[in-house]
């Protein structure tokens, strides 16, 4: 399954290249080929002053003038020019930046291209994405596109294009581990479903289409049909609008506090962001919901959650934190599990053995009781030091740091500010590597590619309704259409697969 | 059409003795072996394409008979029906000669989905079968059994490690041929199966074909085979069914004809024979158990289909459930009828007790008992687009023994195998059929590119621009390609085509060039209903997308403009619904289509390949061999990556093209300008 799931989105993005070169053969780009104008942040994430925001493709000079609201003309060619950027629609005033135009074909890519410089604020950046959104016939780039066309192009050498083959492994390869993230928490499980239920439907329409005539498939079948459309519509919808309010995929590094209840785990977050962001008191059990701060690590984006302690509770009210806790650890990009070093056996083998039972239990989830916490993903916090004595605090941590397969091991003491410059250090090491990483996907890109494919979804499903009694063909032509869409985010479905249900739900025997 | 066919019949007979005693040539351009449905397809028409073409079968009598079910056509199979006749096949023309029970299945689902579909007269079809082989020029039927292939060295200019060079017949008689059809169904070490008994055979009643033609293909050619079994039920003593316990099934009031060339069938409407629909019982389930036991067939592993199974495996696989039993007639004075669903091996006593379980079959009688077959079929990923086997220069393969099940699929392959032949013999460029243009391109692209694991048949849901792929347009989308590039379509067919090409854009353009205001629609046609809501101007086209909208309605409406295409009402009313979901759906058609443009050379050596691939990715591509980018990119295991290079490499080895020009092309270029002319008249 992962392995088609992987190459249905290679796929997607290699069909796309090829038509580009393909149309480009004889260096005339004929208009039917990708027709549609693409946009992305072209400047890293992380904090930066200026964020290059980069277009391209027919639609550029109408992005130009809608954005800078140019109303006659054009800028002169690749000259840079202050200008008020806007929303095209509410004519908004987002940001004052440079924007330059690019025609045809002296550009990166070969085709009329834009370029916005703005400050690189993430408020501004999202507005800027946003606006560009809404201009009718632009989309977010795909990983990479910009190269490809450029490729297509004719606009690389030959050893580039050599190279080029590598950075597309190299992408996808970033598109799956970002998919796999995305698809391996509560989204994603979200997202798998749909598609499951959609193939059904779709099965038992090819079904009634393909067999009716010849066999025992009963009219009930469609409406059985109608109900799980209109209930995916619903949901789909739903999920759509509860997007824009919180639960959008997090920009940033995703940094989770965890631990036992009255590890200071509340202590830890509010020292960390230096403000009482959180209650603290000696109750075990004060936090129940997931505290949220954004922090700025060393220039770093962090979004730092502090969630309720985990432990057996009968209250309702603190197992449903303990649920989310749960949740956001799996979906966190480090998790720092906060304990109590009064609580630790004096014995430094005890210790580990007690720390190593204690990270099994905080990271342990329902699905996978057994998981193996992986060491890059988690930070041990061992708080609290203040009750240690001197010198057992440096046995403690020099016994600890040699015992194999213990994450990396911090001690501070939130109450004395003791070892926090060290903790600092040790986490601003771990955000950089995690932004760093170039394969670390842009969530906001990401997030707006999910809305545009969900919504073309929705869109197709109205389709059935609309043929479901004239005609038939043409209603699972609106499923295959909300499949494939679908399919652009949890993997391609071959006609294969909609024959195994086909057969595992009905006997057909012509 | 239907009655110079009657005198071409009468003297069918004469026909048969004097053509199969008239062979005296050693040589043909193409030789076709069998005489089912693919055999008679491929020799019909690599003889329309201009090949001398010699079809051998073991029997004469036998040429065109339905080995199975009476009936031609269905949802999905319809649509392969309606291509072949657009191609100039056969087995339309046949179905509206032999058919005795019209309908159109799914009327209520779409027009992209209907299927039309005939019961079948066995002895007309096969009359009318053998009468038209018998009559097309340039082919020559001779009776008599093939025992070997001959194979030789290969053409070192093409690749492939041998090169077919004729065939050799029982009593070591030569025939020299450039290209051979292999057509042998399920004679290819087939065995027939009852209760526990078994024997060599590939159908009841013929004899076996000779094991060297197996021997060739696996030992000489080293052909990967499999193994594939199907079934027939008994046939069922007519007078001995109780029809009053069964639901009677009544055929289209009108019968609508396979041909684009007929207006009629031969069958009148009144004259039209009816079906009978009866269901299993739970004693039905308790034979089948019982007798087990005794059913060789049933308990090998050897793959059945799934969506034609025997009455065993599908009480075996859905117990507890009623499953269907259509009661089908075998032909106008046949006394048999054909029990569809109710295909079975167990012994004859035990199908006896089975079938009298069955309300309507009560106290029936059977007349042949039903029997299973197990055959051999050759992977068809070993096949190239033109069906031809990569390896064998001039060899190729149609029909079941390409793992595919069904009359219609049979004759598909045979049609484009025969065309494919012909070309390669005559040394013709060759040609490409799309999955984007056809059924027929969906099912050979769909067996050389995944291969089969089951007997293969065609459903709508394979083909993935079904809306574009319709049986009301199968003309458009092949006879015209079909005329000017394949050269298997005869030019009375192509005129014609041209001319409902040409009265459908023009009374396209009619529709289009009426337009009125939303509310003088609703003023000048209050039937249909417009939404007081909507105030735009509409032109006649968009109005006919309207469910309650007909062409007659709009042609009353505005007799000058349109009443002169009244004869297209039907066809404008479904172009003018699907046209824009047609139109979606061209860029993705477009994109399918460059890639398959992208020829691979099939000599390339993957293993020596100086771009950066990998191991895998080279095995993969050095065992499937793909013919084309496009099918690279849809087997498993190939990385982007892969296809970046090898997309390189083709553009940098400057072989983009799968055709070349050449006289050929010139040939066409004049036929446009003729066309073109044509249209302006």
């Amino acid at each position: 399954m992962l392995l088609s799931v992987r190459v249905g989105m290679l796929r997607g993005a290699v069909h796309k290249l090829r038509t580009r070169l393909l149309s480009t053969k004889g260096g005339v780009t004929d208009g039917l080929a990708d027709a549609e104008t693409i946009f992305a942040l072209s400047s890293g994430h992380g904090r930066c002053g200026v964020a290059v925001v980069r277009v391209s493709g027919p639609a550029s000079a109408a992005a130009l003038r809608g954005m800078a609201g140019i109303t006659r003309g054009l800028p002169p060619p690749r000259t840079a020019l202050l200008h008020s950027i806007r929303d095209p629609q509410s004519k908004e005033v987002l940001d004052r930046g440079l924007v330059l135009w690019f025609p045809a074909p002296n550009s990166f890519t070969g085709e009329d291209s834009v370029e916005f410089h703005i400050h690189g604020g993430p408020a501004v950046i999202t507005s800027v994405l946003q606006a560009l959104g809404s201009v009718p016939g632009m989309r977010p780039a795909e990983a990479g596109e910009f190269t490809r066309r450029a490729f297509q192009a004719g606009k690389l050498g030959l050893t580039e294009v050599e190279g080029l083959g590598d950075l597309i492994h190299a992408e996808t390869e970033a598109q799956r581990r970002q998919a796999l993230r995305q698809m391996s928490g509560e989204l994603g499980r979200l997202y798998q479903d749909w598609s499951h239920r959609l193939k059904r439907c779709l099965a038992h329409v090819e079904a009634f289409i393909d067999f009716s005539e010849d066999e025992l498939i009963e009219d009930g079948v469609l409406n059985q049909v109608d109900r799980s459309v209109c209930d995916l519509q619903a949901e789909i919808k739903r999920h759509l609008m509860d997007e824009r309010r919180g639960e959008r995929l997090r920009s940033g590094v995703q940094v989770v506090i965890a631990g036992a209840t009255n590890a200071g785990k509340s202590s830890l977050l509010n020292t960390l962001c230096q403000r009482p962001a959180a209650i603290v008191s000696p109750i075990a059990g004060t936090t129940r919901d997931v505290v949220e701060t954004a922090l700025d690590i060393g220039g770093f984006p962090v979004l730092l959650s502090d969630t309720a302690g985990v432990r057996d509770s009968t209250d309702l009210v603190e197992r449903e934190g303990v649920r989310r806790a749960r949740e956001r650890m799996q979906q966190a990009d480090l998790t720092l599990v906060v304990v109590d070093c009064a609580q630790l056996p004096c014995d430094a083998q005890r210790a580990a053995d007690f720390l190593q039972e204690h990270l099994r239990s905080v990271l342990a989830t329902e699905e996978q009781p057994d998981t193996v916490f992986s060491a890059d993903k988690c930070l041990l916090v061992l708080n609290k030091t203040d009750l240690l004595p001197e010198d057992g605090r440096l046995t403690l941590e020099r016994e600890l740091r040699r015992v194999p397969g213990l994450p990396p091991i911090c001690l501070v003491s939130c109450h004395t500010s003791e070892g926090l410059q060290g903790f600092l250090t040790e986490l601003h090491g771990r955000v950089k590597t995690l932004c760093g990483n170039p394969l670390t996907g842009d969530p906001t890109l990401t997030q707006a590619r999910h809305r545009a494919h969900l919504q073309q979804c929705t869109a197709a499903l109205a389709q059935y309704h609309r043929y479901r009694d004239g005609d038939l063909a043409l209603a699972a032509e609106g499923l295959r259409l909300a499949l494939t869409s679908l399919g652009r985010i949890t993997g391609r479905v071959g006609a294969e697969e909609i024959l195994d249900i086909i057969f595992k739900d009905f006997c057909i025997g012509k | 059409m239907l009655t110079k066919r009657l005198h071409r019949l009468q003297g069918f007979l004469l026909l048969v003795s004097r053509r199969a005693s008239n062979v005296a040539k050693q040589q043909y351009d193409v030789i076709v072996v069998g005489g089912g449905h693919a055999g008679t397809e491929a020799a019909a028409a690599a003889a329309r394409v201009g090949a001398e073409t010699l079809l051998v079968t073991q029997k004469i009598h036998t040429i065109g008979a339905l080995s199975c079910n009476p009936s031609l056509g269905g949802v999905g199979k319809g649509q392969l029906v309606k291509e072949l006749d657009a191609l100039d096949g056969l087995c339309g023309r046949a179905g509206d000669w032999a058919g005795i029970h019209f309908s159109i299945l799914n009327r209520r689902k779409g027009p992209a989905v209907w299927g039309p579909r005939a019961q079948l007269d066995r002895q007309r079809y096969r009359e009318f079968i053998q009468s038209e082989l018998l009559g097309t020029h340039r082919l020559t039927v001779l009776e008599g059994s093939v025992e070997e292939l001959l194979v030789t060295e290969p053409n070192p200019e093409k690749p492939g490690c041998h090169r077919v060079t004729g065939i050799r017949l029982g009593g070591s008689r030569s025939i020299s041929a450039s290209s051979v059809v292999l057509t042998t169904g399920t004679f290819l070490s087939g065995s027939l199966f009852v209760g526990q008994t078994t024997s060599p055979g590939g159908r009841i009643g013929d004899a076996p074909s000779s094991a060297g033609l197996s021997h060739t293909l696996r030992e000489a050619l080293g052909l990967r085979t499999g193994r594939l079994r199907t079934g027939t039920p008994p046939r069922i003593v007519k007078d001995s069914v109780d029809f009053s316990q069964a639901e009677l099934h009544p055929p289209d009031e009108r019968p609508s004809p396979f041909s684009f060339l007929n207006t009629h069938t031969r069958c009148k409407p009144e004259e039209q024979l009816p079906c009978h629909l009866t269901l299993t019982t739970p004693g039905v389930e308790r034979v089948v158990r019982e007798s087990l036991h005794l059913n060789c067939h049933i308990q090998q592993d050897t793959k059945g289909p799934r969506y034609c199974p025997s009455i065993e495996s599908r009480v075996l696989r859905f117990p507890g459930r009623k499953h269907q039993v259509w009661l089908e007639p075998e032909g106008v004075t046949s006394d048999l009828l054909y029990p569809q669903g109710l295909s079975m091996t167990m012994p004859p006593d035990a199908q006896l007790r089975l079938i009298r379980e069955i309300p309507a079959l009560h106290r029936a009688e059977i007349h042949t008992p039903g029997y299973g077959v197990q055959y051999d079929f050759v992977c068809p990923t070993q096949l190239d687009p033109s069906l031809q086997v990569k390896n064998t220069q001039g060899l190729f393969l149609a029909g079941q023994i390409n793992g595919t099940t069904g009359y219609e699929e049979a004759a598909a392959q045979g049609l484009w195998a025969g065309v494919s032949a012909a070309r390669s013999a005559l040394a013709m460029p060759p040609v490409t059929l799309s999955r984007t243009e056809s059924y027929i391109g969906v099912l050979i692209d769909d067996l050389i590119s995944r291969g089969v694991t089951e007997p293969y048949r065609m459903f709508t849901s394979r083909a993935e621009f079904r809306t574009a792929l319709r049986p009301d347009n199968a003309d458009l989308r092949l006879t015209l390609k079909g005329f000017e590039e394949l050269g298997c379509v005869s030019s009375q067919r192509y005129y014609e085509t041209v001319r409902v090409r040409d009265s459908l854009r023009d009374a396209l353009e009619a529709l289009q060039s009426i337009v009125l205001s939303a509310a003088n629609w609703r003023k000048k046609m209050p039937d249909i209903l417009m939404s007081e809501n909507k105030f735009t101007s509409l032109s006649g086209q968009d109005v006919l997308q309207y469910n309650t909208v007909s062409f007659e309605m709009l042609a009353s409406a505005f007799p000058d403009t349109l009443s002169p295409y009244m004869e297209f009402s039907q066809r404008l009313k479904i172009e003018a619904v699907y046209r824009p979901h047609c139109d979606l759906q061209r860029k993705e058609i477009e994109r399918i289509q460059k890639e398959e443009n992208m020829a691979l050379p099939q000599d390339i050596d993957y293993f020596s390949l100086p771009v950066s691939l990998s191991q895998e990715v080279r095995e993969i591509l050095d065992r499937v061999r793909p013919s084309t980018l496009g099918a690279a990119t849809r087997l498993q295991g190939i990385t982007p990556a892969a296809i970046v290079h090898l997309l390189n490499y083709v553009r940098h080895t400057g072989q983009k093209e799968t055709r070349t020009h050449s006289k050929y092309d010139k040939n066409r270029e004049e036929l446009h300008t003729e066309n073109a002319s044509l249209v302006k008249l």
